[in-house]
């Protein structure tokens, strides 16, 4: 075991930094509390993101034959680490880099790679995800959005909820119920957003602007190459998706940069000499490295080639532990830092309060966890 | 960043695991708070696993495996101190080693005996002397906690210096007692979850009901975070990190306590059952070195000054 990290990958942090320091704008911090989703960040993004394709850091952990460096589950780590600290200038595009490219590599017809991959790796395209339902959250089995095999067109009928970055996505990865066999009736579609029929509404929410929305489908037709893999097999796939996606967001490490700001602030306001402050911003610290650690772990099963299972499920309800202790850390001792004393707190707040909601409320995590890691015996259906 | 083991770790996890197996289990119709072996004792001193930290390609990491593995087993076992904490003092100091505070001894000393070596921490250093009779009070028999415990009731007038740093040892006695506490939270969690999963009401396994399922699951995080910080503690010899190691598993030590003898039930407060022999250590190591607040603010210290 080595808890260090290598030459090489402080080399790959350092270049990172460099490139976010020469490309972010001097008002970023400001700009960032424009929600990732928001149609600011998006449009930031939509050139953020070619220019980090040409130098390369883009997707620099995909396969070289995806056009990729071929580095490793430690490189894409340390990347979405400093993107993330740095308020995400990927916006939604770090979807596409995480898991909607390789998933697409490992799914996709030739047709769907050669029409996706390369907006996704020129830094041009984005997604959005069109899973939760109104009477499909947590339960996402019972979704019923319809898609009607018709003369070799799907015609899709239903609606979607929460959908982030839909009021600017290009494409919809969206899941549909093709037949009444739960799991096993639900079918990908991918759409493209200017589809006819297709209206989206955003909800105003307390991460944000842009970023939720409904989603409503009036007899929206895409033609059967738009289907994702076989009829049926939506759930399979996304289960590989989401293990990605779990891991995706390193939360902690904002959470833990939030918490230096905090503590900078509060020392800079006397306040950092009282010892329940100090014991109490401990405790976020130990729940930020706990975060970290666990989720280190999972990354190391990548690496060494190992089924991720529930471990990621194990280390992203640490991380929502980790994102709680320090938003109400800062909450309880600083509450001018969410009224305009900081955007930087304000801007992890935002983002860190939908932690346990988003990719998989933290319950279904705790569910998971007793099942498959503590192989505790089934709960009676 | 490698966080797998390497072959020398697994094969000596591997060869305790041996070892350990006939100490495995919790002998029929024992009923004492507290189970010690002294076979069991020589036979880890003899084979040198109290020892792997001085070991150049092993070192402190497996030292930390080390004392985790040999937590989970329901014997008590003096491993802490003496596999991560004497290498920084003195590797010759006899066992078992008691580690003390300056100005906490009052506080009841785990595997105080005579003979024992007492290191005593602080300001004025790093000093150590044998424990003889005439310096230990017995705890009173029935004591709760999960480890022999005596009370030093004297000092002898002069102690032994030691060449360490008063701080360093410190650091190192936070990731012993964070390891340990790991390897003590794993054993009880599984052995609740054992319980749970056999215990009946209501015609299905106490398990299967949601209300224990969620809390378990999150005692899981605890414990599994609380392995994972010990042994990076213990891998970058930071003090930072050797604080925020033990502040987590003192914090998982208080909750998982409490919860695994309320899933248990009447049961849970039995000696019938062995959880309390975990448990109860887990008790008096959230006492170690001022608690969480200690922690809290050694942490605090150490990370942001």
């Amino acid at each position: 075991m080595d808890f260090e990290w290598t030459e090489e990958q402080d080399a790959f942090r350092t270049k990172i930094r460099g490139f976010l320091a020469a490309n972010l704008p001097d008002d970023w911090e400001k700009f960032s509390e424009h929600g990732p989703a928001s149609p600011a960040l998006t449009a930031f993004a939509r050139e953020f993101c070619v220019k980090l394709a040409e130098v390369g850091l883009l997707f620099p952990h995909w396969p070289k034959e995806l056009g990729g460096e071929g580095l490793g589950p430690w490189e894409q780590q340390i990347l979405s680490e400093e993107m993330w600290i740095a308020g995400e200038p990927r916006g939604g595009q770090y979807m596409n880099v995480n898991w909607i490219g390789p998933t697409l590599d490992k799914y996709g017809t030739e047709e769907q790679k050669a029409r996706y991959l390369a907006p996704i790796t020129e830094g041009k395209s984005l997604w959005c995800q069109g899973f939760s339902e109104p009477d499909a959250g947590s339960d996402l089995a019972s979704l019923r959005t319809r898609a009607v095999l018709t003369d070799g067109n799907y015609v899709i009928n239903g609606q979607k909820i929460w959908t982030s970055y839909a009021g600017l996505a290009d494409t919809c990865f969206l899941l549909t119920r093709t037949s009444d066999d739960r799991k096993k009736g639900i079918t990908i579609l991918l759409v493209p957003m200017d589809t006819p029929g297709i209206t989206v509404r955003q909800i105003p929410s307390l991460i944000g602007e842009g970023d939720i929305h409904e989603v409503f489908f009036d007899d929206v037709t895409v033609p059967e190459g738009a289907r994702f893999g076989e009829e049926g097999q939506a759930w399979e796939i996304i289960a590989y998706s989401l293990r990605n996606e779990r891991l995706g967001i390193p939360r902690f490490t904002l959470a833990r940069a939030a918490l230096d700001r905090a503590v900078a602030m509060l020392r800079d306001a006397g306040d950092f000499t009282r010892e329940y402050v100090r014991i109490e911003a401990a405790r976020c610290a130990a729940l930020c490295e706990a975060a970290g650690t666990a989720n280190y772990a999972v990354v190391q099963r990548r690496v060494d080639g190992l089924v991720i299972g529930a471990e990621s499920s194990s280390a992203r309800y640490a991380t929502v532990m980790a994102e709680r202790a320090v938003c109400e850390f800062v909450a309880e001792f600083l509450p001018e830092a969410l009224a305009g004393a900081s955007p930087y707190l304000k801007m992890h707040h935002q983002r860190g309060i939908v932690a346990g909601i988003a990719a998989g409320s933290a319950e279904i995590q705790l569910n998971i966890i007793a099942s498959e890691v503590l192989e505790l015996p089934r709960e009676p259906r | 960043m490698l966080l797998s083991l390497n072959e020398d770790q697994t094969q000596i996890l591997d060869f305790i695991d041996s070892l350990a197996r006939p100490y495995a289990g919790v002998p029929m119709h024992d009923v004492s708070l507290a189970l010690t072996s002294a076979e069991l004792d020589a036979a880890l001193v003899e084979n040198g696993f109290l020892d792997v930290m001085a070991v150049e390609e092993l070192g402190p990491v497996t030292a930390a495996l080390v004392i985790e593995k040999l937590a989970r087993l329901p014997f008590a076992i003096e491993a802490a101190a003496s596999a991560m904490v004497r290498p920084l003092i003195d590797p010759e100091l006899p066992r078992p080693l008691c580690l003390v505070e300056e100005g906490q001894t009052r506080k009841p000393l785990r595997f105080l005996k005579p003979g024992a070596s007492v290191v005593m921490v602080g300001p004025s250093g790093v000093r150590s002397f044998t424990a003889t009779a005439e310096m230990i009070g017995a705890a009173q028999e029935d004591t709760l906690y999960g480890y022999p415990v005596a009370f030093l009731t004297a000092l002898p007038e002069a102690m032994t210096a030691h060449d360490a740093e008063p701080a360093e040892v410190l650091r190192a006695w936070r990731v012993a007692i964070a390891a340990e506490a790991a390897g003590l939270l794993g054993a009880a969690l599984a052995s609740t979850v054992i319980y749970v999963s056999e215990r009946k009401q209501f015609g299905r396994p106490l398990a299967t009901f949601q209300g224990m399922r969620h809390r378990l699951a999150e005692d899981q995080v605890m414990t599994n975070t609380a392995y994972w910080l010990a042994l990076r503690a213990a891998g970058t010899g930071d003090a930072g990190d050797a604080a925020l190691a033990l502040l987590h598993a003192q914090d998982a030590a208080k909750r998982v306590c409490y919860d695994f003898h309320q899933f248990l039930g009447g049961m849970g407060i039995t000696l019938e059952h062995p959880l309390h022999l975990w448990t109860y250590r887990l008790k008096l190591l959230s006492a170690e070195l001022g608690g969480r607040g200690g922690q809290g603010l050694a942490a605090a210290e150490a990370i942001w000054g």
